[in-house]
């Protein structure tokens, strides 16, 4: 459908609004109003994490039970500044979410230019056994394999060889290989026109300058939507990163936590500080590139 | 360990070797020709992919098949032994004792069960609801979906608080107002999975209305016309055209839920740890790999499980798909 076509129907549904009689306005304030009403039963958790990591551990037992529950308690500055300064002084959790951000741009870098160049292969270079990567590919894509997180522990283990600040490879190379990706880049990369390599051939360009220089800066907003979920998938990976970092200094933020968690002397206020922080990145990026996900997914549903 | 990874590089050559083989013979039966720059230009782009491919995605696989018949010790991978299938009579020893594979397998089976509908006829209802054509109802998806991009952990831990035995804990100081005296839902065996499972519905669900939404703008227009003219009302309209309309989204949905489903375990593992009360499969899979380092048994169960998903799977695709080629 063209654009024109889209606008066209849109407008149609406007003036049918329009149209219609004033209970569709009631109608209309009655949406809104529920709406409002699920979105907070939704978000309710996350105003309450929120609310609570500016008080103290007697605050919150004030506020328990009350509409207070739900709102910061800036009155009193030291209480916020207090659970804050602790979580950044004691557990220097500063230095796990930059362990986590680093992690997260190596493996978007990795990803990118690993899983681009093969889709690229794949999708416009000639070579013998193409078919071979298409039907591995596509057989990963419909097949749900249970990998099994152990296997992969011991085969980390054997090649990477988990000491020091090796064990960080363990951690940016498995996310940097992603078949869906490739899938993902194969679809987008076979709507560009061949006349722009042809172009830049033209010009003395070679494949992998074109690759370079052509292919990716056309590619924007696929090389969005994965870099996106890359970094939700590497930022909120638990489980990995405890399994094979043994250095403590190299935990990524959402490994400290249980760290914090495990602290006899953390007061509720603390803890709830220390999780609004972990996610502060997190809502960044979501609202940040809430188009590009929203897409990223539409294209999951296309696995099947 | 080192020889077995080189026969499966070995047997994956030789296919791609065959593949190339028979493109070589086609290609010049049709006068078609490969250019040899290019096609060492695709190998070196296609390598780093093929080198992290075959060590994270495909060795991985081929281990948890093989793994389960043998005895490998986490920490001394030198002193591994071929034991046939002692691993599966002792998964099985361990169901028929009620042990603490028994115990996963009902705590799982429970999950799943609640888990499935819920999320799912939620997902849908809240596409429903974002459906309708209102200006700014954008804001409400992002709302719904928010939990979703929120990491397992922290909503672990903030549930746990959320849920904690103290008398000021959110839940309990809401149950306060009420009389109830407080309680501690995760470690009562009673009601901790029932917990989990409202849990997952709430934070997992933002994911699937997302899809559902995809399908649902992929009905006709029409459809609902023609329907309206045929004198059907809402509800009647809703079954006879949104439902077949998401029929190939539900499926695809059911399945990803029902995967995902049986996977459970961060959430357990973090509100409530190792307990009979809160062990699930995967969580018993991990903890007998990783911290009983039985990485043999572990892979077995994993075998295990694999083989029941995919059945499982099977049966949802001709339940739900079937009907779509009787007509």
């Amino acid at each position: 459908m063209t654009d024109k076509n889209v606008r066209a129907l849109i407008h149609d549904d406007n003036v049918a609004i329009v149209k219609k009689s004033r209970k569709s306005i009631y109608g209309r304030i009655i949406y809104y109003v529920f709406g409002a009403v699920l979105s907070l039963t939704f978000l309710f958790p996350i105003f309450y994490m929120i609310a609570a990591s500016t008080k103290s551990e007697e605050v919150i037992a004030q506020h328990a039970g009350t509409i207070m529950m739900f709102i910061p308690d800036f009155g009193n500055m030291g209480h916020f500044l207090d659970n804050y300064g602790e979580v950044f002084t004691k557990y220097n959790i500063l230095r796990h979410a930059l362990n986590s951000l680093l992690y997260a741009l190596i493996a978007i870098v990795l990803n990118i230019i690993i899983n681009g160049l093969a889709a690229y292969a794949i999708c416009k270079l000639h070579f013998p056994g193409k078919r071979f990567f298409n039907f591995i590919i596509l057989f990963l894509i419909i097949v749900p394999v249970e990998t099994s997180i152990i296997p992969l522990l011991t085969i980390c283990k054997h090649i990477l060889h988990l000491q020091n600040h090796f064990s960080v490879l363990a951690i940016v190379l498995p996310p940097a290989i992603s078949i869906f990706n490739i899938f993902l880049f194969i679809q987008f990369f076979s709507s560009i026109p061949k006349a722009y390599e042809e172009a830049a051939r033209m010009d003395g360009a070679n494949t992998f300058q074109i690759f370079l220089k052509v292919i990716l800066p056309l590619s924007k907003p696929i090389l969005a939507t994965v870099a996106v979920f890359v970094f939700i998938g590497v930022w909120n990976d638990y489980l990995w990163p405890t399994m094979v970092l043994t250095d403590e200094s190299l935990y990524p933020i959402q490994a400290e936590l249980e760290t914090i968690g495990m602290d006899p002397d953390i007061t509720p206020g603390q803890t709830m500080a220390s999780l609004v922080i972990t996610s502060i990145p997190i809502f960044i990026v979501y609202i940040a590139a809430q188009k590009y996900i929203v897409k990223g997914f539409g294209a999951g549903g296309l696995k099947i | 360990m080192v020889e077995s990874s080189l026969i499966i590089l070995a047997v994956f050559l030789a296919i791609y070797a065959f593949v190339v083989f028979l493109d070589v013979r086609k290609a010049k039966k049709r006068g078609v020709k490969y250019h040899f720059r290019q096609a060492v230009t695709a190998f070196l782009f296609l390598l780093p992919a093929c080198v992290l491919a075959y060590f994270f995605i495909l060795l991985p696989i081929v281990y948890s098949l093989g793994y389960g018949f043998t005895k490998f010790p986490l920490l001394r991978p030198d002193r591994i032994e071929f034991i046939g299938f002692r691993n599966f009579t002792d998964a099985f020893e361990e169901i028929a004792s009620d042990g603490w594979l028994a115990k996963a397998i009902k705590n799982t089976a429970f999950f799943v069960v609640l888990v499935v509908p819920l999320q799912i006829i939620l997902a849908l209802a809240l596409a429903l609801f974002c459906n309708f054509k209102a200006k700014g109802n954008v804001i409400f998806k992002v709302c719904f979906f928010t939990p979703v991009v929120i990491s397992l952990a922290v909503t672990a831990y903030l549930w746990k608080e959320l849920l904690s035995p103290a008398e000021s804990s959110f839940i309990n100081s809401i149950l306060g107002v009420f009389g109830i005296p407080p309680q501690d839902f995760l470690n009562n065996p009673d009601t901790t999975m029932t917990a989990i499972v409202l849990i997952s519905a709430w934070q997992g669900c933002g994911y699937q209305m997302l899809i559902f939404l995809s399908g649902l703008s992929g009905i006709k227009k029409e459809l609902y016309e023609a329907a309206r003219l045929d004198g059907c009302n809402a509800w009647q309209r809703f079954l006879r055209v949104t439902l077949p309309g998401l029929r190939p989204v539900l499926l695809y949905i059911v399945i990803t839920v029902f995967i995902g489903a049986c996977r459970i375990m961060i959430q357990p593992m973090l509100m409530v740890g190792y307990q009979e009360n809160s062990v699930t499969l995967s969580y018993y899979m991990w903890y007998q790999g990783f911290r009983g380092r039985n990485v043999g048994y572990s892979a077995a169960i994993a075998l295990l499980m694999t083989i029941f998903i995919g059945a499982i799977t099977l049966i949802q695709r001709k339940l739900l798909g079937g009907k779509d080629n009787d007509r």
